[in-house]
């Protein structure tokens, strides 16, 4: 138990550095992610390049760092998304019950039985290919937050549910409070730590699947860096076996997930 | 048996339903998506009218959306998928060509995924030793941790066949839910009491343990094949297999809504069969 929490405590540290490096990017180096070394492309590490230069000369510390700030901050914003329509439909059908339920509960089953990828990139590829980066992110990650809802919406509903039968809420009832007041009031606290666990394990998984989407050229565009379009281009393990220093936001993303695995790993039993 | 049967049959009934809105909803990408009915061949100066026309025909932008849903379905049902505007070929045909390569990919992995999975989960049940506990849950956790891409790349790194790729991308999830659902049926009232009463622990497992948990396992055969054909993608476009992942992921590339739309309508027809299956064996178990 003792080594668990050191174990948790080390992987919150480990957050808080990469949080701050793609917080505060711009402090840790004095390059932008676009600007290009004409002159030294594939170069390796060295003091004015820590991790060295891309094919195009970027300088892939600043690349990585900036990656890291697109990756983290947009997997929550999906995260967020996804929580946020659970919540209110997970929270619906859990507290009305009847068919209201049961259409809630159908859907739910039926997008989690589909192929989320499949209908990522069909959703994805509606979108021309030659979008600007900005939009680009936005739409991955919203892509992302609106697909991502089905596997919480069963957390939250049943949480719902098993309030929807508690004495509080019965006896709030009685006592012949409004709907609005029993919703703010009562449920909406009481469902807050159901909410939370289910947006900070959603994270995890959206960073993986823009990593993968990334990878695949139909996530974030060039030149916005983010961990998964910074390993595009790793099928080359000739380039891979000379620079091994490019497999680094690879080294960031998976620590990051198994970071976030440790921390939040009782968050599922919050409740 | 008469229950059963009707069951059965709901569930086949949702499956139409499934097919049709699915059919509609793909009608609906390809007919909505910027650029349809958009033809280069229509900036030929040495194109007549009735050439143009003809193009535009090939659309069906002629008549009103009614007749473009009526249209589409009706070519469903006929087998006309439509044709792939980048491969300019019939999208039956190259689902007819690429589906049995993903589709074995898909079984092979998902019966190693199991297998190893359930070996895994059953052997840290019956032992619970830490150091079993805690290396299987390092590695699962280590696994769970890459993308499926990366995953794709040590695959084709290591010159190993797709459908172990897609196994050791659903191994982890797996592995995860089942030593759930085991765990939870291994701590019930009468496990303890067959301990009680001295019982060994593999009579335990193999006639207690396993038919507790038996029925939310079945649950999770449509979601292992869900997974697993989401893998499909990714392992598939990476290490040029010819299978439907890649070709999924050449028409996003080219922005190829009639074939994209027509793989995704058949993988999702695919794994909601899978999970009708999984739950009419529910049905079945008393």
């Amino acid at each position: 138990m003792k080594g668990q929490r050191i174990l948790r405590l080390i992987c919150r540290g480990a957050l808080v550095i990469i949080l701050t490096l793609g917080l505060f990017a711009g402090s840790f180096t004095g390059y932008s992610y676009a600007h290009q070394f004409r002159e030294i492309p594939n170069s390796a590490p060295s003091r004015t390049h820590w991790l060295g230069t891309d094919g195009l000369g970027r300088d892939l510390f600043t690349r990585v760092i900036y990656g890291t700030r697109v990756s983290l901050l947009l997997a929550p914003a999906a995260a967020l998304l996804a929580t946020i329509l659970a919540a209110i439909l997970g929270g619906l059908a859990g507290l009305r019950g009847g068919w209201l339920e049961k259409i809630i509960l159908a859907s739910a089953d039926l997008s989690m039985s589909l192929p989320l990828l499949f209908v990522l990139i069909a959703l994805r590829a509606l979108l021309p290919l030659d979008v600007s980066p900005v939009l680009s992110v936005v739409a991955t990650f919203v892509t992302l937050g609106v697909l991502g809802w089905p596997s919480s919406l069963r957390v939250v509903w049943a949480a719902a549910r098993n309030l929807r039968d508690s004495d509080h809420i019965l006896l709030a009832r009685a006592l012949g409070c409004r709907q609005s007041q029993i919703l703010f009031r009562q449920v909406i606290p009481c469902l807050r730590p159901v909410f939370l666990a289910q947006f900070w394990i959603s994270i995890p998984v959206f960073i993986l699947m823009e990593a993968t989407l990334s990878m695949l050229g139909l996530g974030v565009m060039e030149p916005l860096p983010s961990w998964g379009n910074l390993l595009h281009g790793a099928e080359d393990f000739s380039a891979m076996a000379a620079n091994p220093y490019r497999l680094v936001p690879l080294f960031v993303l998976v620590l990051t997930v198994i970071c976030f695995q440790f921390v939040f790993s009782g968050s599922e039993e919050l409740p | 048996m008469t229950h059963w049967i009707s069951k059965l049959a709901q569930k086949v009934l949702l499956l139409t339903a499934l097919a049709i809105v699915g059919a509609l909803l793909s009608a609906t990408m390809v007919r909505f998506a910027p650029g349809y009915g958009v033809d280069e061949r229509e900036l030929d100066p040495r194109l007549s009218a009735a050439s143009r026309d003809a193009i535009r025909n090939e659309y069906r932008l002629g008549g009103g959306l009614i007749s473009y849903y009526c249209g589409y379905i009706s070519g469903l049902l006929h087998g006309n998928l439509g044709t792939s505007v980048f491969l300019q070929r019939p999208v039956a045909g190259l689902l007819k060509e690429r589906a049995p390569f993903t589709v074995r990919a898909v079984f092979l992995g998902l019966t190693t995924a199991w297998i190893a999975a359930s070996v895994l989960s059953l052997l840290t049940i019956r032992w619970q030793t830490w150091v079993l506990e805690y290396s299987a849950t390092a590695v699962t956790g280590l696994l769970i941790a890459l993308p499926t891409a990366v995953v794709a790349l040590l695959c084709l790194y290591l010159r190993v066949p797709v459908f172990l790729g897609i196994a050791v991308v659903t191994l982890p999830k797996l592995f995860r839910y089942q030593h759930n659902i085991l765990a939870q049926a291994h701590a019930r009232p009468f496990v303890l009491a067959a301990r009680a009463r001295g019982v060994s622990s593999n009579r335990i497992l193999f006639w207690h343990v396993i038919p507790a948990a038996w029925q939310p396992l079945v649950a999770l055969l449509g979601v292992s094949a869900s997974m697993a054909f989401g893998a499909a993608i990714p392992l598939e476009a990476l290490s040029d297999s010819p299978g439907m992942g890649q070709l999924a992921w050449q028409a996003a590339l080219n922005r190829d809504l009639p074939l994209l739309t027509s793989i995704t309508l058949f993988v999702t027809l695919l794994t909601a069969a899978v999970n009708c299956l999984a739950g009419a064996i529910q049905e079945r178990q008393p």
